[in-house]
């Protein structure tokens, strides 16, 4: 159709890659993960469970998870492509906590593969150089065995595109991965960590390594708010925090106090799975309520997710 | 034949040069050809006056120019055959051969050697190999990757269509360098330069080829002609090195390269390079061509040039700009013996080091300084000192490394988003691997400080500084440690530097739902 309008003037070859690329972006991608278009927008619950609690071995505690929010083939169909988000901004070991267990990474990777997945990309914006938080993460190794899966670290701004945020309170428009937009499915994949910003950086914060431009978030608006929209944009299918270590002082980089307090959180709420993850345990030395934690409360009032934890069923098991 | 060997040394010269990068896996060390240059290790012997093992393969090098003569740039010289090669690819005009020119090279020989004992690098400006890493470094690889970049650019939809994610998503880090202008002029001009006379460089500048070429006359195969000689010109015509003379039967053995076309060309097959040792036959044309002027003045030169650097007018105090590189010899030892290769920038993970311009005054020109707004030093890397072929940058174990402080980061406040405009931002803190910024409560608000022991000037604060232009958290020189020699571990446990893992600076709280304020 676009084409049709252009041949009745002159059409160059520039006006046509042009338009292929805007026809392109409207029709072929779209935007399956974007809040907006419907499909992910609205927070169902796919289980009876809102929350499931697991404490003991990371590998087994995972698949556990999975299970109680009703199994990854609720959340991963035959043929799709998916993306998880873990931590690996860092080039630090996995004892050091500031990346996502490569265990559990490579658990979930799996998981999506048992569930039909054709493709697992591993995605991250990560602050120091790519190849080196992969290779210390441990990520890059352990998911190197499950065929179809992809670490990556896309650090160039060729693979992120500008998208409107049209619940945004303070984000008009941001700047963020392609492939969020072409995938099916989004897991996110947070390590619970101390954050000397927000207080705590669970799954919202972490999808903080989705977009572009990071320092945006922390120089130009309030941070609080920016992590809110950004949730109203981009909303995972899933979260499953890993909390196997915790960062609780020290963070987002570290060093800091590690805890091996061998928990997984999972759910479709990010702003609830977020809320729980607060109170594990002490940060920076003390408790937290999860409406201290300001973009959570934020999320919470423009009903992005619910954070009181008395109005959620939580199913809490040990394997 | 040569040819081949030719090509091979210019592959293999390529090849480790394409290692140099992280991680360092090659068992050769890629700065083999480096080591293996004589002018190098003698300049670099003269100005650190210490004889190292480290040059090794040099030494081996003048062992074999002993017995061969000046094979070296008719065969090992990648710079060489690159010239060569561009000769054929360039339109050739009229042959010229400007004789006197010759000796010029000796000339420069002399002033870089001499300038080298009184401790002022000068090699760096002519030496081949330097030249061509230079080259290759700063000018080629990163345009290369810019090709392939763009290349994959044009066939990611189709990867990705096809399911190849891993070419989809392929992506080369983009190093970019400063100087690529001068880098890139002195090679085209070293290669156009051949447009004038074959291998002009070869023969009238470079002062490798002078210095090996000084020991050519010992060698044992020369150029020798059999009395039937037809005089019918073929060689001195066709020698890439103009080194035979009027008479044929005659040759310039300091000029000759052992390159064997002659032989080739030769009609009458009379001219052999049979082992002959014959220091002193006759038919050698060994004159140097070195007038007493030049002499004198080359020599002066030489003995002045360290004065002239020192106290050009473009000499400054070293400025606050100047982080160099973590196990950088003490700044005069530095400059002594930094030969301005840049294996340093090739293989620096982050592309922080950076050529200087004139940021350490004219004689710092190309030495490798962190440009730590551009980028980071990476904690774990410490490749820059294994890749230096003068030591010029200590080879560090990760913990030492650690400890070579490079600068301390000082917080400028009126620039500072927290300070000035009361925001939340703490990407320094975030960024900080040793903990080195903290918040204490100022006004209300928590507010960023460096703790001046905990930092060792690695930059990610101010390379991730959201503010525009310039940072407001900058790495300075200040309390930077440069050793000769010993451990960087002990010297910063002297100075009480706690480059350790602890969290014990971040016991701050948070108060009230504002999260913003904190009661230490």
């Amino acid at each position: 159709m676009q084409k049709k309008e252009n041949s009745n003037h002159q059409l160059t070859r520039r006006d046509f890659l042009k338009t292929s690329a805007k026809a392109g972006v409207l029709f072929s991608l779209g935007y399956p993960l974007l809040s907006e278009s419907g499909k992910a927008a609205t927070s169902v619950a796919v289980s009876a469970t809102d929350l499931a609690v697991v404490k003991g071995n990371p590998e087994k505690a995972v698949l556990k998870a999975i299970d109680l929010v009703g199994g990854m083939k609720q959340f991963v169909k035959e043929g799709q492509r998916v993306v998880i988000k873990p931590n690996m901004s860092f080039a630090k070991t996995p004892e050091e906590a500031a990346n996502t267990n490569p265990v559990v990474v490579a658990t979930v990777a799996q998981a999506c593969r048992d569930a039909g997945a054709t493709q697992v990309l591993v995605l991250d914006h990560t602050l120091q150089q790519g190849d080196l938080c992969i290779e210390k993460s441990g990520i890059g190794e352990f998911c190197q065995s499950i065929k179809g899966t992809y670490v990556l670290a896309l650090n160039d701004e060729g693979f992120y595109q500008t998208v409107n945020v049209p619940r945004g309170k303070v984000i008009r428009e941001l700047k963020i991965m392609k492939e969020i937009l072409k995938s099916e499915v989004l897991i996110n994949l947070p390590t619970a960590k101390s954050h000397s910003a927000t207080g705590v950086s669970v799954g919202m914060k972490g999808l903080m390594g989705v977009i572009w431009d990071r320092g945006y978030f922390h120089s130009q608006v309030d941070l609080h708010q920016a992590i809110a929209d950004l949730t109203s944009l981009v909303r995972p299918n899933l979260t499953i925090i890993d909390a196997s270590r915790v960062l609780a002082s020290g963070g987002p980089s570290g060093p800091g106090i590690v805890e091996k307090l061998n928990t997984i959180i999972a759910g479709v709420d990010p702003v609830a799975v977020d809320a729980y993850g607060v109170t594990i345990t002490k940060w920076f030395f003390r408790k937290f309520e999860p409406a201290q934690i300001k973009h959570l409360l934020a999320a919470h009032q423009m009903g992005l997710g619910n954070i009181n934890l008395n109005q959620l069923k939580i199913q809490e098991e040990t394997v | 034949m040569r040819k081949t060997i030719q090509l091979l040394f210019l592959f293999f010269f390529t090849y480790l040069f394409l290692r140099t990068h992280y991680p360092l896996t090659s068992w050769i060390p890629v700065d083999l050809f480096l080591r293996a240059d004589p002018l190098i290790a003698l300049t670099a012997l003269l100005s650190s006056k210490e004889i190292t093992t480290h040059f090794i393969p040099a030494m081996i090098l003048m062992v074999l120019t002993l017995l061969f003569g000046r094979f070296f740039c008719g065969y090992l010289c990648p710079l060489g055959t690159l010239i060569e090669v561009s000769r054929r690819l360039l339109p050739a005009p009229e042959v010229r051969h400007p004789e006197k020119l010759r000796v010029v090279k000796f000339y420069l020989l002399m002033v870089i050697v001499i300038a080298s004992t009184t401790g002022a690098q000068l090699a760096f400006l002519f030496d081949p190999t330097v030249i061509l890493t230079r080259t290759y470094t700063i000018l080629l690889s990163p345009l290369i990757i810019l090709v392939a970049n763009f290349s994959l650019e044009g066939i990611r939809p189709l990867a990705d269509h096809l399911g190849l994610i891993t070419l989809a998503y392929l992506h080369y880090f983009q190093p970019l360098f400063y100087t690529t202008l001068s880098t890139g002029a002195i090679f085209i001009s070293i290669i156009a330069l051949n447009l004038i006379t074959p291998r002009f460089w070869c023969r009238y500048l470079c002062p490798l080829g002078a210095l090996v070429s000084l020991c050519s006359r010992v060698g044992i195969f020369k150029r020798m002609v059999d009395k039937s000689c037809t005089y019918c010109m073929k060689c001195t015509h066709q020698c890439p090195m103009g080194a035979i003379e009027e008479d044929p039967t005659k040759v310039k053995v300091r000029e000759c390269i052992q390159c064997r076309t002659c032989t080739l060309v030769c009609p009458q097959k009379v001219v052999s390079f049979k082992p002959h040792y014959a220091p002193f036959h006759e038919d050698l044309h060994t004159e140097l061509g070195i007038t007493r002027r030049g002499f004198l003045c080359s020599l002066s030169g030489g003995l002045i040039s360290s004065f002239l650097l020192y106290n050009s007018p473009l000499k400054r105090g070293r400025g606050d700009t100047l982080i160099r590189p973590p196990g950088a010899l003490p700044e005069e030892a530095f400059l002594n013996t930094c030969i301005r290769c840049s294996a340093c920038m090739k293989v620096c993970i982050t592309n922080t080091l950076q050529p200087s311009l004139f940021e350490g005054g004219l004689e710092g020109l190309w030495t490798p300084r962190a440009d730590l707004r551009r980028a980071a030093c990476e904690q774990s890397c410490n490749l820059c000192g294994k890749v230096c072929p003068t030591h010029a940058i200590r080879d560090l174990d990760p913990e030492e490394k650690k400890h070579a402080k490079i600068g301390t980061a000082v917080l400028l406040k009126e620039k500072c988003l927290v300070w000035e405009q009361d925001k939340v931002c703490l990407i320094c803190d975030e960024q900080c691997p040793y903990n080195a910024i903290v918040f204490k409560t100022v006004e209300g608000l928590r507010r960023p400080f460096v703790i001046e022991n905990k930092c060792n000037g690695c930059g990610f604060c101010e390379q991730k500084c959201p503010v525009e232009g310039d940072a407001a958290i900058v790495v300075k020189p200040l309390g930077e440690i440069r050793l000769k020699e010993g451990s960087y571990r002990k010297e910063a446990e002297l100075k009480s530097l706690k480059l350790t893992e602890d969290s014990g600076y971040d016991r701050f709280l948070f108060e009230n739902e504002s999260g913003k304020e904190v009661n230490e």
